[in-house]
């Protein structure tokens, strides 16, 4: 030991004179403006993500119910353990609302130790109300909030051909577009047939192609086509779009399929090892809900015919959606999944009049009704009787089955959906291979702000030149009174919708007569809305079902109120392929259980 | 309907009288058609039917209400706009198996023709209890053509998405 070391210990006594640097009175200081101290959560701007629970490096969130779920939020919310927390607040900075805040509030005192943790926002503190303390400052930085824009043909060379628009993801824009995914999950309760979609995107980031595909087709055996034209309702529900563009989830779907090669998917997608139960079952419709149907019945180890009135399979996909946004060799990879499982599928069968219902009853254990909406509505207005006015859907099919078509130069189409959009397309590419030029008027009833069709449909049809005017009421096709063209179709006659909707949301148009406007066209098309051909089931089984307002009654499984009769798909729930998929599911899981109680009966 | 008739009335009970047999025919007319229709459409017939007899219901009790006059005049203060149709409509012929849609036109041009005839005759009567008696009555038409209109678009302009 130093003499130094002996002396030290006493210099500190020089200091005994300054003025003092801690403080007097800790309980009454208040913070720095920023301090991170106790939490806060807005409550009704939170969604429940569990982005906060996943990103706490102490476990001391857990995400527990305090409200019911709904679309987009969880009805979770975040409860704190003081005991574990670091206030770090990577909680706050990963929050996809913004909602999770921390106040400057360090102070808190209690007997009950469990106090200490509690669900801010719903238990009342007194720092509830602070204003300052720490919050996510200019927006969220650890999660990206552009998404990946997807390439597209340019207009001018898509507009003469049926060529696939979208180009689809490469690897580097699929991992970009992947790794703004927080997996919450809140698309999955969101999806109708609840495709795991935060696990197959997780595959696209670690390149495992293949599981993504596997999971894929867990739960949707559409996955090709839902790849390009999902309704992607999931992408509503996405926590990223609070802050930024949604993941495109509907883009990463199909960018594991263009990376697997076909001749992989039926063993990934791997058909059940199970003894086959003699059990049989029609299905009429191979559309999305029959086919869907059909391939977890046949997975199931029945066995599975599908009678299709068309020359191929499909339904709406093929005969309804055109190839530029769903080239037939996608659908075409998925059905040919689904007959690898064994599905036989009959085309050019009209059940009604080649096969009876009464037939199909008598051979099968269970009878699936997946007609879909093939019959085009029509306005029937006056004129609308000429033979120059078609239906939407009429004129699609018969694009699809390579029918000669008119293509005059001038056609109007009545209606603002989805329909609409694709006959007009459809119809524009034909007036350029045809005239070069495109003459398409697309009349809708609804003003834009309560447009049915898709924005990119109505933003794409604009860009090949197809006009769109909302809120215009049909009041006549105006025909050639007299003359060798008498009856010939001249052009649509409207009135100005003023208003469409009541302050109840009801349907209560209001025109004005006096700003009428005529459409000039050779052609008109109607493409207000589709029904089911429900004539195939006969007058005796039309008697003998119960119907739902001019639909087939079905329970919440799908069955009809004969006991052998399901129905799924667009005829009992409106045109949805995804809808139609999960419906497939449901019915194929309810035939299964009575198929197997029947087998367990004759046991 | 016989507007000749209804303008020959002289009070407001027979107006109504004569409005609730004018419903009352409409509700036959509904009935008869029930087991003519598929079943699939057969919902949207036992509609109308049913709304026609509500009607002679309703009328039926204000003819006998001493009041009438009163809860009329308050009725009529609130009056519903005409609001036209969806596609112009014209009367279709219904033939032995109407369709949905055109029973939905049949009724909505029924409805329509009801209201203009008895807004006609509410203009062509001094103001007063007769008066009211008809813009009442033309009211009453065009609410129930209001409810026709959202269920047409429902049937009719839905799934063309």
């Amino acid at each position: 030991m130093s003499f130094k070391d002996v002396l030290s210990p006493f210099t500190a006594w020089k200091h005994v004179l300054e003025t003092p640097v801690t403080i007097k009175d800790p309980l009454t200081r208040e913070a720095a403006d920023r301090y991170r101290g106790f939490h806060k959560n807005d409550i009704e701007l939170c969604i429940g993500c569990s982005s906060c629970e996943a990103i706490c490096q102490n476990a001391a969130i857990d995400m527990v119910p305090v409200k019911d779920p709904k679309e987009g939020d969880s009805g979770l919310r975040p409860q704190i353990d003081y005991g574990r927390c670091c206030w770090c607040a990577l909680c706050v900075d990963i929050c996809m609302t913004g909602s999770l805040t921390m106040s400057n509030e360090y102070i808190w005192f209690d007997e009950d130790p469990d106090a200490f943790r509690f669900i801010p926002g719903v238990d009342a503190k007194s720092w509830d109300s602070s204003e300052k303390g720490y919050r996510r400052e200019g927006g969220r930085r650890l999660s990206g909030t552009e998404r990946v824009e997807m390439r597209e043909m340019e207009p001018d060379l898509r507009i003469g051909n049926f060529d696939e628009i979208v180009a689809g993801y490469d690897r580097a824009e699929a991992v970009l577009e992947a790794d703004r995914c927080v997996e919450c999950g809140l698309c999955v309760a969101t999806c109708p047939a609840h495709m795991d979609i935060p696990d197959y995107i997780k595959t696209i980031r670690e390149g495992d192609y293949e599981h993504g595909l596997e999971l894929l087709y867990n739960s949707n055996p559409f996955s090709e086509v839902c790849g390009r034209v999902c309704t992607h309702n999931c992408e509503t529900a996405c926590a990223a779009r609070h802050e930024g563009d949604p993941i495109a989830i509907r883009w990463l779907k199909r960018h594991i399929t263009d990376q697997v090669p076909y001749d992989r998917y039926v063993d990934i997608v791997g058909k059940p090892d199970l003894a086959k139960t003699g059990q049989k079952i029609a299905i009429i419709g191979a559309g999305p809900g029959g086919l869907t149907a059909a391939f977890d019945l046949a997975r199931m180890g029945h066995a599975v015919t599908v009678y299709e009135e068309k020359e191929k399979p499909g339904g709406m996909m093929r005969y309804g959606i055109p190839e530029y946004r769903l080239p037939y060799e996608s659908l075409d990879r998925d059905i040919g999944v689904i007959e690898a499982m064994g599905v036989k599928i009959k085309c050019g069968v009209r059940i009604g009049k080649d096969i009876s219902m009464e037939k199909l009853k008598a051979d099968n254990d269970a009878v699936v009704l997946a007609i879909g909406l093939h019959l085009g509505r029509s306005t029937r207005v006056p004129g609308s009787e000429s033979p120059d006015v078609e239906k939407a859907v009429e004129l699609l099919r018969r694009i699809t089955a390579g029918e000669e078509v008119p293509v005059p130069k001038k056609v109007v189409v009545i209606g603002g959906g989805n329909v609409a959009m694709d006959i007009a397309r459809s119809m524009a590419r034909l007036q350029k291979q045809r005239h070069g030029e495109v003459g398409i008027t697309v009349t809708a009833l609804e003003s834009f702000d309560h447009f049915l069709a898709d924005e990119e449909e109505v933003v794409e049809s604009r860009e090949e030149g197809i006009e769109i005017l909302d809120s215009r009421g049909p009041q006549e096709v105006i025909t050639v009174k007299s003359g060798k063209n008498k009856g010939k179709v001249k052009g649509l006659r409207t009135w100005r919708v003023d208003s469409i909707f009541d302050e109840k949301g009801r349907f209560n148009p209001h025109y004005d007569e006096g700003d009428e406007m005529v459409h000039d066209g050779e052609m008109v098309i109607e493409a207000i809305g589709q029904v089911s051909d429900v004539s195939l089931l006969g007058e005796k089984l039309t008697e003998a079902l119960e119907w739902n307002r001019g639909r087939v009654k079905i329970d919440h499984d799908g069955r009809t109120s004969e006991p052998w009769l399901w129905a799924a798909g667009d005829c009992v729930k409106g045109p949805d392929v995804i809808n139609a998929v999960a419906d497939g599911h449901r019915v194929a899981q309810s035939i299964n259980q009575v198929l197997v109680a029947m087998r367990e009966a004759k046991a | 309907m016989s507007k000749q008739k209804l303008s020959e009335m002289t009070t407001i009970a027979e107006i109504l009288e004569t409005a609730v047999g004018f419903e009352r025919a409409a509700e036959a007319f509904y009935t008869a058609l029930i087991p003519k229709v598929s079943k699939n459409v057969r919902y949207l017939v036992e509609e109308l039917a049913e709304e026609e007899a509500e009607h002679v219901r309703i009328f039926s009790e204000l003819a006998e209400n001493p009041d009438v006059h009163a809860h009329m005049a308050d009725a009529i203060t609130r009056p519903h706009a005409d609001r036209k149709f969806s596609d112009a409509v014209h009367t279709p012929e219904l033939g032995d198996n109407p369709d949905d849609q055109a029973v939905l036109q049949y009724a909505l041009m029924r409805e329509h023709i009801a209201m203009e005839e008895y807004t006609e005759l509410a203009a062509n009567t001094e103001p007063g209890p007769l008066h009211d008696a008809f813009q009442f009555l033309a009211n009453e038409e065009r609410k129930h053509k209001a409810e026709l209109e959202a269920i047409y678009y429902q049937i009719v302009h839905s799934g063309g998405v």
